[in-house]
């Protein structure tokens, strides 16, 4: 008994003892987790990588996988009068939905964009919310880049989708409120600006594969574009236009695309040839079964014509012939194997995987930008300052005719053939206004199936589902 | 007794019977069928719409109904339509109710009403601003007070000077003196992004030589005339000096830019003695 009396008060303490968290929910020694892993600045940096990382996308054809980036010229580019598949118009293949404006909830390229997107976003998220471990000196250069990041995010969003559910910081599994609330666009605006704002103020203009402050606030006159706050557009294109900046164009249009790092570039995103983790496979897809693919995104009859008419010297290194099949037109930015006709080298020895870089913002952009602010919503405008940005785009593909007038029509199609291919199209028809328009004509002329509500894409069946009624589905899906 | 019996027995009244069945079944059936459920997705009639560019008439129509297979529009002004999403031109200005009737196949309708208040889109209204004691005369400000140069100041910098002597028109113009700064400075409320044409005159005397004046626009107000220099956005210089007394005509395009207020700057290099006069601003076309 006296035994007893001594041994069990022993046992109780070592247990009471044994119990605190180290023992019972150790740190994994052989792995890194997340918890607990942002120390340093340097950790803190790997977690701003990791955001471009994101942006990158994956390279492969895992239908889990997201693929970001690589994967938006099917909801951007194809989903307008630019490009185009080459199989069947009535075919129900996801890639196929985008081009006869049939996309359905289940198409499983959006879902892999939304949930890119969430990713890109929850990856910024976690650099905000371990802001605290940056020294004093990093702090408010991290903080910018992964406001960019997250304001980058929403703006594809929000454009792509309408309302969207608005996540600002980790969020845990049970949060279903959070994941699945689909909130105003104006608040998602509001999101979007003031992040850019952070941005603008904390960022300097030293990186082109990172955000920097000019690539802020191009983002930002873009947003305030869409938003029609003209003059606060026009403002925030004449800062970058500041010649002690740095920006100007290229001389050969060639150069801005197969000379990487280029003067014109304010944002791009970085690939590396030949690793499968660190390329890009859109390139490959682009051309004759070169990809894994028998060819996407290939040129419409509309968009030649175009090029006819406002394409100048850039024609050239926009579209090429298909050789294999000489009645497709290809797109000839970003080759990824060489182009001996137009004296472009191979980037990477697999195309599949290709090293070129994907340019989100370079300075044609905010030139003609510059002249959409100008304009204000009018349908044309005299104004000198207007005319000297129009003019410097347009001398430079050759075309030195003289301009008194620039209406919205001149701009969206100057637009078009400047940035074709650049996944803008679709989204400058929304801005200027033309996009039931001009897309209802052309899905009438090629016998596709558009109908305004195909703007908005739907929100993933995969979400809606698992969100138990939650999430609602945009009209006519 | 049999069935067989019952029915030798009794068949008048049994005939009777499996007719009135008959009769009794063939009203409609207003129970659902086996396995139906109830039609939860009624059709619910909703639609957007936007001015065609070009052409203030002309409106597209976007259908935003859910759950409707058939359309029909109404524009109010006699004009009716079935397409899913039609283009209208309306007659003239007015305000007009557009319906949309939606269906589904089990004729469950929806109704949407809109009123669309078309009207022609004013021209951009364009300011040219006035340049108060722009001849440099004295008694033109309000309540005919005013020396001539006295909506020509600013902090930091002596005001222009006057004289009645060598003047293009009226009894005054403004002086540049020999071997004293001074500059004149007016601030104008412009119209964003619009080009503008300033119109002086300026004579200087012929001795001695390297004399110049400038004009200049400055892209916002200044508080101190220390400011000037870093925000002009165009300038031009006049050093003229073959004759004293003859004036010379000096003109400076200008753009404000995203910004609608700008200010006139004028000073010289104060080597000599010089007039200026009737300054003017207009629109260019």
């Amino acid at each position: 008994m006296k035994f007893l009396k001594i041994v069990l008060p022993i046992v109780f303490i070592f247990i009471a003892i044994s119990c605190n968290k180290d023992f019972l929910e150790p740190q994994p020694i052989s792995a890194i987790s997340e918890e607990g892993y942002f120390k340093t600045d340097e950790e803190l940096e790997s977690g701003i990588l990791n955001m471009y990382d994101g942006i990158q996308g994956i390279n492969d054809r895992n239908t889990s996988s997201n693929h970001s980036i690589q994967y938006e010229f099917y909801l951007t580019e194809i989903r307008t009068d630019n490009t185009r598949g080459k199989g069947s118009v009535d075919s129900d293949a996801d890639q196929a939905q985008f081009v006869n404006y049939n996309i359905r909830a289940t198409n499983g390229i959006v879902a892999d964009y939304y949930r890119s997107m969430y990713n890109i976003i929850y990856r910024a998220n976690v650099v905000l919310d371990n802001l605290d471990v940056a020294s004093e000196a990093n702090s408010a250069k991290f903080e910018g880049e992964a406001k960019f990041v997250r304001a980058y995010a929403y703006f594809n969003l929000v454009r792509l989708f309408g309302d969207v559910p608005l996540v600002e910081k980790v969020i845990a599994p049970l949060e279903t409120e959070v994941s699945y609330t689909r909130v105003e666009s104006s608040t998602i605006y509001k999101l979007i600006e003031d992040d850019l704002l952070t941005a603008v103020a904390n960022l300097d203009d030293n990186t082109k594969n990172r955000a920097s402050k000019a690539a802020a606030q191009a983002l930002m006159a873009k947003v305030y574009l869409t938003l029609g706050e003209y003059s606060q557009a026009q403002t925030l294109c004449e800062s970058i236009m500041n010649p002690a900046r740095g920006f100007s164009l290229e001389s050969n249009f060639k150069d801005v695309f197969y000379s990487e790092g280029n003067d014109e570039v304010i944002f791009a995103i970085g690939y590396e040839p030949d690793l499968i983790k660190d390329s890009q496979g859109f390139s490959s897809e682009w051309l004759n079964a070169v990809g894994y693919t028998a060819g996407v995104n290939y040129v419409t009859a509309e968009m030649r014509e175009a090029f006819d008419q406002f394409g100048g010297e850039r024609t050239l290194y926009s579209i090429r012939q298909d050789v294999i099949q000489p009645s497709e037109y290809q797109v000839a930015k970003y080759i990824p194997n060489g182009d001996e006709n137009l004296g472009i080298s191979p980037i990477a020895s697999d195309p599949r995987l290709a090293g070129n870089d994907w340019i989100v913002i370079r300075y044609a952009d905010v030139l003609l930008m510059h002249v959409e602010a100008i304009l204000a919503g009018a349908e044309a405008t005299t104004s000198s300052n207007a005319i000297e940005s129009f003019k410097e785009v347009r001398n430079r593909a050759g075309i030195t005719t003289e301009v008194t007038t620039i209406t919205k029509e001149d701009l969206l199609n100057e637009r078009r053939v400047e940035l074709a291919f650049e996944n803008q199209r679709f989204f400058d028809l929304l801005r200027f206004g033309e996009a039931q328009n001009v897309l209802s004509a052309y899905s009438t002329e090629n016998k596709y199936n558009f109908t305004s509500s195909d703007l908005l894409l739907p929100i993933p069946s995969s979400e809606i589902n698992l969100s138990k009624g939650l999430l609602q589905q945009n009209p006519g899906y | 007794m049999t069935y067989k019996n019952i029915i030798v027995n009794h068949w008048k009244k049994l005939l009777l019977l499996f007719l009135g069945g008959i009769f009794c079944s063939c009203e409609d059936n207003i129970l659902p069928e086996e396995g139906s459920i109830e039609d939860l997705t009624l059709p619910e009639a909703n639609f957007d719409y936007g001015e065609n560019n070009n052409d203030y008439l002309t409106y597209s129509f976007s259908n935003l109904s859910s759950s409707a297979t058939d359309f029909f529009w109404d524009f109010g002004d006699g004009n009716t339509s079935t397409e899913n999403e039609p283009k209208h031109t309306f007659p003239q200005e007015g305000d007009f109710e557009v319906s949309l009737t939606v269906a589904d196949k089990l004729g469950v309708e929806s109704v949407e009403t809109k009123t669309i208040s078309v009207v022609q889109p004013e021209g951009p209204i364009i300011i040219v601003p006035e340049i108060i004691e722009s001849g440099f005369e004295a008694g033109t400000l309000d309540g005919g007070t005013g020396d001539g140069n006295d909506a020509w100041t600013i902090a930091g910098a002596n005001n222009i000077g006057l004289s009645t002597s060598v003047v293009r028109t009226g009894n005054q113009a403004a002086r540049i003196y020999m071997g004293v700064e001074s500059v004149a400075y007016q601030e104008l409320t412009v119209t964003p992004n619009v080009d503008y044409r300033i119109t002086l005159y300026y004579t200087l005397a012929s001795s001695p030589a390297g004399g110049y004046i400038r004009l200049a626009v400055l892209g916002n107000k200044i508080e101190d005339a220390s400011e000037a220099e870093g925000v002009i956005i165009a300038s031009v210089y006049g050093d003229d000096q073959t004759s004293t007394t003859d004036y010379t005509k000096l003109t400076l395009l200008f753009n404000p830019g995203a910004s609608d207020t700008v200010a006139i700057w004028l000073d010289s290099n104060n080597i000599a003695e010089g007039r200026v006069d009737d300054i003017t601003i207009e629109h260019v076309e």
